[in-house]
């Protein structure tokens, strides 16, 4: 049977390498999907109300290889908000000495 | 008369001067005192280096956002770009190391902690590594096993999970969890990790009800910063690693104070046994054959130091300079000799900018003749 389908084999060697890299970094893979949604509403944040930046830059500053799905950029409250990978974050500006904050 | 004879009687007669100008020092006081240096061709390939037409879109090349120069105390150049201002208070990305380094030169001066003492002294959470010791954090070489990549390996970068995902509410604990993968003391790993356990074990040092005030107490106020902005973590830590702010002319008075030995006016901030520790480099540091231009790790500041094995990393500049730098291309360049201090904020997103050049053009731009290297 091995040698009627070698390319079998070679598909099913290949998922239980990526099975067991995937379990070996199943707390980083959980996390990954975190940082794109969690570092645009920091950074744009701080850009914007820390460093007082107009929020055009801003916007261009925090910009990433993967598109966000969702931003709001809550002037009122200055607090932050962006969803990407299905994941959504805020940031909220505090204080003039602590600035922001991931919530 | 001449000057310095006028100054001696003045300053001995009716206390007419402020006490700097009898030691014949400019100190900033609510501004820099200004003197631009004359336009020059040095000035113009400074500035075609460090200020070259900017792109917001594609976001290549060198982006420098402030410069700052400051000559024996006194600032003779200023220039902005992009959106910061002289107003800014510039994010300082990982020169807020050097700052917090800084912060806790004047906890040191007041005699709470000792560089020799365990970690776990000063921050409980730190008890499964009692062989860490604090002079091995502000050596970066702790021991732990942590990566720092940022951009290029964002799925396993510690920093990267410290700042935004599992760290982000607690981040000296996050960093606590990490096993050891080396001796403590015996290996340079530069880590964002071990300069928030810092921060977190400067809580219990100087008590979590001075705490949040205690930078501005020991440093901001002290210097005449008024624009600092130090961002902390949800359990109220500031993140020392990379999140202080502020204006590019407030940070030079860091610079100033280090160029003067940790000195302010006459009072002396941070002790000089703490100054040369900043300033001496890590006895175990290997540098990478791979790497020539990376600076030599000292006590959370980073040095141009020739080595057994190394030259100096920055070749045009003095083996004196010093640094405070960060991610981006954020730089506090230090060079006593030449009594210069130079801010640069930046946004640079790829490797085109090098500190020697950026150094030397400096150096040819603003040393005064007689101490060009």
């Amino acid at each position: 049977m091995i040698r009627r389908h070698p390319l079998r084999l070679a598909l099913a060697l290949i998922a239980v390498v990526l099975a067991t890299l995937a379990w070996h970094n199943r707390a980083h893979l959980q996390a990954f999907p975190d940082i794109i949604g969690a570092y645009s509403a920091k950074e744009y944040c701080s850009c914007r109300y820390v460093m007082d930046n107009p929020a055009p830059y801003c916007a261009g500053y925090v910009k990433q290889w993967l598109p966000l799905t969702r931003f709001l950029d809550d002037s009122t409250n200055k607090r932050v908000t962006a969803e990407g990978l299905g994941r959504s974050h805020s940031a909220r500006w505090l204080d003039v000495r602590q600035g922001c904050q991931l919530e | 008369m001449p000057i310095p004879v006028l100054r001696r009687l003045l300053c001995a007669g009716a206390l007419l001067l402020p006490a700097a100008a009898c030691w014949g020092e400019t100190w900033p006081e609510r501004d820099w005192a200004s003197r631009p240096v004359a336009p020059s061709a040095a000035l113009s390939e400074f500035e075609t280096y460090a200020f070259p037409a900017r792109d917001d879109g594609t976001r290549q090349g060198i982006r420098s956002d402030a410069v700052v120069v400051i000559r024996d105390g006194e600032l003779i150049y200023e220039r902005y770009a992009g959106p910061t201002k002289a107003s800014t208070p510039h994010l300082t990305w990982s020169m807020s190391k050097s700052l917090l380094a800084t912060t806790l030169g004047v906890a040191y001066g007041e005699g709470r902690f000792k560089l020799d003492e365990p970690v776990a002294q000063y921050y409980p959470a730190f008890q499964g590594h009692p062989s860490v010791k604090l002079g091995h954090l502000l050596n970066w070489a702790s021991g732990l096993a942590w990566q720092e990549d940022y951009e290029y390996a964002p799925l396993r970068s510690s920093v990267v999970a410290m700042l935004y995902t599992r760290g982000r509410g607690d981040m000296a604990r996050f960093v606590a969890e990490h096993p050891l993968d080396a001796v403590p003391g015996t290996r340079f790993r530069y880590s964002s990790g071990d300069s928030n356990v810092l921060a977190a074990a400067l809580k219990q040092m100087v008590g979590v009800q001075a705490y949040a005030d205690y930078p501005w107490q020991a440093v901001f106020q002290p210097l005449g910063i008024t624009s600092a902005v130090w961002e902390r973590d949800a359990s109220g830590t500031f993140v020392g690693s990379s999140y202080a702010y502020m204006t590019a002319r407030d940070l030079a008075r860091v610079g100033l104070l280090m160029q003067r030995g940790g000195r302010w006016g006459q009072q002396q901030l941070l002790p000089k046994a703490w100054v040369e520790f900043n300033l001496t480099p890590f006895a175990n540091y290997q540098a990478d054959p791979a790497k020539p231009g990376e600076a030599v790790p000292g006590g959370h500041w980073w040095l141009n130091r020739h080595l057994a094995k190394a030259d100096k990393p920055w070749a045009d500049a003095p083996e004196s300079t010093f640094a405070a730098l960060g991610h981006w291309g954020q730089g506090l360049y230090v060079l006593p000799e030449q009594k210069l201090v130079v801010v640069r904020y930046a946004d640079d997103r790829d490797k085109t900018y090098q500190h020697n050049e950026f150094l030397k053009r400096a150096l040819a731009a603003f040393a005064a003749p007689e101490v060009q290297p």
